[in-house]
Formats: C-alpha cells, sequence, structure tokens
C-alpha cells in the first residue's frame, strides 16, 4: 500500500525550475533513496512533501494527506529530519526532545521512555543535560535524527541521515533505518551519496534536472552499477562535478 | 573502503614530509618555512583583512551607504557639537565626551576577533572569514589575531574616529591651524580608541589563563578607590582625565601612552592562549518545570505553550541571560532621560513625564522583539506540526511576558524622578503600553522573524519609521504644550493609546498569515 505518491510535481522560483514533472511512489516497508546531484530538485521536493512551501502543479499524497492544502496534519503524521538542521543552541537534547513531544502532544511518560531510549541507542545519555550549543556537530545530528523517530511515525523524511556521524553510529543507523522500514514502515531518504544509497535502500530513484530519471531496485545492483546507472542518467557536468569522490572511492 | 584507507596514509605521509608534492618551492623552498613567517606574508595578510573588512560592509549596507557613513558620523560630531557649545557646555566637556565615547567604541571592538562564529552568523548570516584560516594554513591563531586587531584599529581609527575628529572645527573655529587641531584630537581619540581595544584584549587573555574577568574588574574598582581614599581624590581625577584624554597631557605622557599600550598589547597577545575553550554548559531540565509552572495558569494566557517556553529558555540562557531587554531599556531611559535634560537646557520646557516617557520608552518593542527572535528561524518549525501562525503567537506571548517588566521598571523610575502628576503618569502608562504594543505589531507585521533585516533594507526602515512617527509624534507634541495635561488632553491621548494598541494587536495577529503565505509561496 502506498504511503506517498507524488504526481507531476512542478515548482519553479522565478526563472528557474527547481522541480519540472516529478512523479514517484513508496509503498509501506520501503526504504526509498532519493538520489541526485546537488541542486537536482530533492530539497525542493521534500518541503513540498513536508507542506513548507506550496507547489506551482501536481498533487502529493501522504499517508492520505495533502501537505499543500492541510500541511500540519501531514506534519502530524510524518517525521522529519531537514538538510543541514540543527536543535536550539540553548536547550539541552532532553528539553529539546520533550519540547518536541510537547509540540507532537505526545504523552509525558512516552516522551521520557523514548528519550532514554534514543540517547541509548544513538549514545548521547552523558549528554542529555548539555546545551547543544556545546555539542558536536555529529552529536547534534543524532538528537536530530531522535526527534524525526520519538512518536514513531508511519513515514520519516530524511534529508542526508547520515552527514557527520561517527563510522560506528553510522553503521547503527542504517541498521536502524532498514529496520524501521521493514516493520510496515517507510522511510525517504535524500542524498547525494551513492554509497549510502546503495547499501541500505530497497529502491532508488535517480533524481535530475527536477525530475526522476531512473529506478532501481537495489537489492538487484552493486553500487558500480547504481554508480553506471547514475551517470548515465545525469549530464555530464553534475556527473563531473559532484559525485566524482564516490566513484573513485566505490571503484578503488 | 580500501580507497578511504589509500586516502589516508597518503596524508599521514604528506603531513610527516618536509615537503609537499606539487607545492611550490618543492623540498626546504617552502616560502618563508613551514609557519609563512615573514614580511611579506604579514602584509599579505593584512591586505586580505583589511579588504574583507571592507567587502564585509560594503556588502552588508550596500557600497554608497557605507561610503556615507563617515560623512553622517562627521555631521553628526560637529552638530551636536555646535549644540552643545551653543547651550553652554564647557569645550573641555565635549571633548571628554568625545574621549569616552572613543573608548567605549575601542572596548567593545576589542571583543571581534574573539566572537564566536555562531554569534555572528546571528548578525551576519552565514560567514567565513580570513581569521578562521588558523585552523586550515600553517599559520598561527596568535599571528592572525595580532595582524586583525591592528587592522581593526586602523580602519576604524579612519572610518569612525577620524569623522569623530571633526568635532574640533567648531570648538577651535575655522583658521589656519583647523588641520592641526583636527589631527590632533583624531591622534588622541584614536590612542584611547586603541587603549580601550588593548583592554578588552588583556582581559579576555588573562580569561583564556584561567583568570575570571570579574576579579580583573574588581581590582581595578579596589585600586580607583584605593587611590582616591588615601591619595588626592581631586589628583586620581586628573591622573584619570590624563589617561582618557591624551591631548591635555604633555607630549612625553602622551608618547608614553602610546608605549604602554603597545607594550600591553603585545603581552597580551603573548599570554593569549589560542587553544582555550568554554567550559562545556550542563542545565537541570527548565523545560519540563517552566511547563508544569505554566499548566497552573488559565490555557487562555498562551503561557504554557511549549513554543513560548522554548523562546524564554533561549533568551535567558544566551549570552546576556534574561536581563538584555531590561539593559536595552534601560539604555533608553537614560538617552531618553538626557534628552529632556538638553531639551530643557536649550528651551526651558520640561515635557510631562508620563507622557514624554510613556510614548518614546515603548519603543524598546523593538529590541525586546529583537532578543526573542534573536537565536531561531522561522524554518526551523516547519518540522514540526505547528502553523506560522502558531510560533508569532508565541513570540508574541513571550513579548508580552518578558516586555512588560522590562518598561514598567524604567518607566516608573522615571515619572518618579521627574515627579510626574498622577493622571500624567496613568497617561503614560496607557500610552506605554498601546504604543508598545502598536510598534510590536509593526515590527512583527514588517519585518517578520527578522528584524534585523530594518538596519540593511532602506524600503522596510522607511515603512517602521513612518509607522512610528505617526503615533508618537502627536503624543510629543501633546506632551510638551500642555504640561501638566488637561483631563481633556489626557483622555484623548489614552485614546490614541488604546487606538494604537488595537492597531498593534491587528498587525500582530495578521502577521502569522501574511508571513505564512511569504514563506509557503516564495
Amino acid at each position: 500500500m502506498g504511503v506517498l505518491r507524488v504526481d507531476e510535481l512542478r515548482k519553479s522560483y522565478g526563472d528557474v525550475r527547481a522541480v519540472d514533472g516529478m512523479s514517484f511512489d513508496v509503498e509501506r516497508g520501503e526504504l526509498f533513496g532519493f538520489l541526485g546531484p546537488n541542486g537536482a530538485g530533492k530539497t525542493t521536493t521534500i518541503r513540498s512533501l513536508t507542506g513548507q512551501i506550496v507547489p506551482d502543479e501536481g498533487t502529493i499524497d501522504v499517508l492520505g494527506t495533502d501537505p499543500t492544502t492541510a500541511p500540519i496534519e501531514t506534519r502530524t503524521r510524518v517525521g522529519i529530519l531537514p538538510e543541514q538542521a540543527t536543535p536550539p543552541s540553548f536547550l539541552t537534547p532532553r528539553e529539546y526532545l520533550e519540547f518536541v513531544g510537547d509540540v507532537r502532544d505526545l504523552d509525558a511518560v512516552v516522551v521520557a521512555d523514548g528519550i532514554d531510549r534514543w540517547a541509548e541507542r544513538l549514545g548521547f545519555e552523558s549528554k542529555l543535560e548539555t546545551l547543544h550549543t556545546d555539542l558536536s556537530r555529529g552529536q547534534q545530528q543524532k538528537v536530530m535524527i531522535a526527534q524525526a523517530f520519538l512518536h514513531e511515525p508511519e513515514l520519516v523524511l530524511i534529508d542526508e541521515p547520515l552527514a557527520n556521524l561517527d563510522p560506528l553510529v553510522q553503521e547503527q543507523v542504517k541498521q536502524f533505518l532498514t529496520s524501521y522500514a521493514a516493520a510496515d514502515n517507510a522511510v525517504f531518504v535524500s542524498t547525494h551519496n551513492i554509497d549510502v544509497a546503495a547499501d541500505i535502500c530497497t529502491r532508488v530513484g535517480i533524481v535530475a534536472d527536477g525530475k526522476i530519471v531512473a529506478e532501481r531496485s537495489v537489492a538487484d545492483e552493486t553500487s558500480d552499477d547504481l554508480l553506471e546507472t547514475f551517470l548515465d542518467h545525469v549530464d555530464d557536468a553534475n556527473a563531473r562535478d559532484l559525485p566524482s569522490l564516490e566513484r573513485d572511492a566505490i571503484q578503488t | 573502503m580500501s580507497g578511504a584507507g589509500t586516502e589516508v596514509s597518503r596524508s599521514t605521509q604528506s603531513s610527516k614530509s618536509s615537503s609537499v608534492p606539487g607545492q611550490r618551492g618543492g623540498p626546504g623552498r617552502q616560502r618563508g618555512g613551514s609557519s609563512l613567517a615573514g614580511d611579506g606574508t604579514n602584509r599579505l595578510l593584512f591586505a586580505a583583512l583589511l579588504r574583507e573588512e571592507w567587502r564585509l560592509h560594503t556588502q552588508l549596507f550596500g557600497g554608497e551607504r557605507f561610503l556615507t557613513f563617515p560623512l553622517l558620523i562627521a555631521v553628526l560630531a560637529a552638530g551636536a557639537t555646535v549644540a552643545l557649545v551653543e547651550t553652554g557646555t564647557a569645550a573641555s566637556t565635549v571633548v571628554l565626551g568625545l574621549h569616552v565615547l572613543a573608548l567605549g567604541f575601542g572596548l567593545y571592538s576589542g571583543t571581534a576577533g574573539f566572537a564566536g562564529s555562531s554569534m555572528l552568523e546571528n548578525v551576519f548570516g552565514g560567514l567565513s572569514l580570513v581569521l578562521g584560516t588558523a585552523a586550515t594554513l600553517p599559520l598561527s591563531r596568535r599571528r592572525l589575531l595580532g595582524i586583525f586587531l591592528v587592522k581593526d584599529a586602523l580602519f576604524y581609527a579612519i572610518v569612525f574616529v577620524l569623522p569623530m575628529a571633526t568635532a574640533a572645527i567648531p570648538l577651535g573655529g575655522v583658521s589656519a591651524t583647523t588641520p592641526v587641531d583636527v589631527a590632533t584630537l583624531w591622534l588622541s581619540l584614536s590612542l584611547v580608541f586603541a587603549a580601550g581595544m588593548t583592554v578588552t584584549v588583556a582581559l579576555i587573555a588573562l580569561r583564556t589563563r584561567g583568570v575570571p574577568t570579574w576579579s580583573l574588574l574588581a581590582l581595578v574598582a579596589v585600586a580607583a578607590l584605593a587611590s582616591g581614599v588615601l591619595g588626592s581624590a581631586s589628583a586620581t581625577l586628573a591622573a584619570a582625565q590624563t589617561l582618557v584624554v591624551p591631548q591635555s597631557a604633555s607630549l612625553p605622557a602622551g608618547v608614553g601612552i602610546a608605549g604602554a599600550t603597545a607594550l600591553v598589547a603585545a603581552a597580551s597577545l603573548a599570554v593569549y592562549d589560542p587553544t582555550y575553550g568554554k567550559p562545556t554548559r550542563t542545565a537541570a531540565d527548565q523545560f519540563a518545570r517552566l511547563r508544569r509552572l505554566g499548566d497552573t495558569v488559565p490555557d487562555a494566557t498562551g503561557v504554557n505553550d511549549p513554543l513560548v517556553v522554548k523562546t524564554l529558555l533561549d533568551l535567558s540562557r544566551s549570552a546576556g541571560g534574561v536581563w538584555k531587554p531590561f539593559v536595552s531599556a534601560g539604555i533608553l531611559l537614560a538617552l531618553v532621560a538626557a534628552l529632556v535634560g538638553v531639551v530643557h537646557e536649550i528651551t526651558g520646557i520640561e515635557p510631562a513625564p508620563g507622557i514624554f516617557f510613556g510614548g518614546v520608552l515603548g519603543l524598546s518593542a523593538f529590541t525586546t522583539y529583537n532578543w526573542l527572535t534573536q537565536f531561531d528561524a522561522l524554518e526551523s518549525y516547519l518540522a514540526y506540526p505547528v502553523t506560522i501562525a502558531d510560533v508569532f503567537r508565541a513570540k508574541r506571548t513571550a513579548f508580552v511576558l518578558v516586555g512588560a517588566p522590562a518598561v514598567a521598571v524604567p518607566y516608573l523610575a522615571a515619572v518618579l524622578w521627574f515627579e510626574a502628576t498622577l493622571t500624567d503618569a496613568l497617561v503614560g502608562a496607557v500610552l506605554l503600553a498601546g504604543f508598545g504594543l502598536y510598534y510590536y505589531g509593526l515590527t512583527v507585521y514588517i519585518a517578520g522573524f527578522d528584524p534585523n533585516e530594518f538596519l540593511f533594507d532602506s524600503v522596510r526602515f522607511g515603512q517602521f519609521t513612518v509607522g512610528v512617527a505617526v503615533a508618537l509624534v502627536p503624543a510629543l507634541v501633546a506632551g510638551f504644550v500642555v504640561v501638566p495635561p488637561t483631563p481633556e488632553v489626557a483622555l484623548a491621548l489614552a485614546g490614541i493609546g488604546i487606538g494604537f494598541g488595537a492597531i498593534g494587536a491587528v498587525l500582530s495577529s495578521r502577521a502569522g498569515p501574511k508571513w505564512d503565505e511569504k514563506y509557503r509561496h516564495e
């Protein structure tokens, strides 16, 4: 059953077409990779999916809600980890997660339990009372991951989930995302990292010039295959500029 | 993974090697050695820092607007001097005032090199400064800081202090020696400015070695007190005046002050520990405590909203704490009180204090709102199931909670000090509340979540200025003309206060939908 359906989405900023005919869907149990270079339209799409901006054209269905007309209903149902987002500087992780639980109208006992569970899972138990401004970027990212999952949503939309995390935590997060999606939920991961997409996603949509240009089931492909598919569909300039480091890493 | 491993071993090898493959000069020929030492590099850094400073300002304010800034300072300095001298203020007092201003600006400017990136980003947006290249280039932080401070001293001595020195023209009159008078005042002011910077740098340097700032300030206070008690008070004052106004001292004394400043500056840089980091801050769970507290008051107040609690925690834990709005209102009070004094001295008229202070102190709504939005961005709330209107509503509640006591205290002080009549004080209180809410609504409606944009956006600044003038000017005129206010005038002004308060409430409630529309349909 589809949890996310996007049809012919379009969004322009002045003369720039950021999203231009985007269509895809995500089913329960899937960990969908939204793979593309910077500037391909990934962030604009996520902002449309969560009702942060209103698209020019197209339809979106998120767990039966329309984020364009009912953004609060959509954001109540899903978990969101925006690109480059950091938790409030002058709150501690415990206070911030209480704040998120409060805004999401969760039971205080459930929130307290969730805070302990997430802090242990991502290894920030000893930092629960430290102000975010004094935490490393990696520790802040852990807190942001925790806030996206605190209410155990059926669908989570994440922009670059592994940014700033150390290798050990990266592995833990990868395993968690995989198991979370497998438990009849869905996870939508936006990334420009082919390694990450190949490693954890069940299906990948390759984005270029504001639309999906190819879809692949990752189970049948190696990282090299995915890279070649990516390069085949992304224009030359982008292919040379952005994923070259990842290409080197995979090929060596 | 093997690729990554190869990269790591390569970089390790590079860092151990005395020569870097592909680097100009090859082994043993790196310019100036491994630390890029030498006068050439110092000049290069100085030029880069100076260019950066210039571009930072022209980018922020616009080239023409920044170029006219020194002219504006010159006009203000000369104009204020003329006004003060004409109203009987002694020339020496004006000169002392100018030096105190330069000293204060120097004390403030000394912090620039040490400001954290988050603080700078709050003010200027995303920035990457040459000062930060010590992290990526073989340049010591101490050396970069030294050149940065020299650059700052020279830059502001020209852009800010030199225009101030035009005050010498009305003080001495135009004659053949005018250029010398201006140059002398400029040197004297620049020296005090540099001394102020040096004092701040020295305090920060000592703090990086574990010496608390308060203990140093207490030491200075005790020394001043002791010299006043043990010695002659007049001698102490004379010594202080020599330090603050170098042009009043002899040439050797002036040279001595300059030399001492340079010595202290160099010593401070030597003492400064670039590895110093502020201790990590922890906090008990205040969010839950404040939420429990909020639950004890009726829902209609909006106090028990988590968005309000977050705003209050942001305010109380950022630098300056919850007192920032009180300090801003206090500064406004001091300025208005001085203005009342000057106006009284010039015209012989003293306004109705309740009406005058009530109208003007409401302006602190702008600074209070600025403090409440300084530490977060509207976009950050869009990950949660809240509307932009919810966020603005929470800010308004926080504004009332913080802003009301922040203006009530200075207002009470003013009406007591200036002995307002009861009617005048009551009308002033209504004006204060009404105008405060109006200025708040005006700010939120025009500037949304970024009140600082007033500083850089001439259109918004113009709208705000006109909006303020429409309310304030008639009230101030009435406050000057009818002293104390008659019952009719009092009623009319109270009505004006209530009316503008209502307009403010409407503006602030419409700000949410307006900015929601703007953000979602960008």
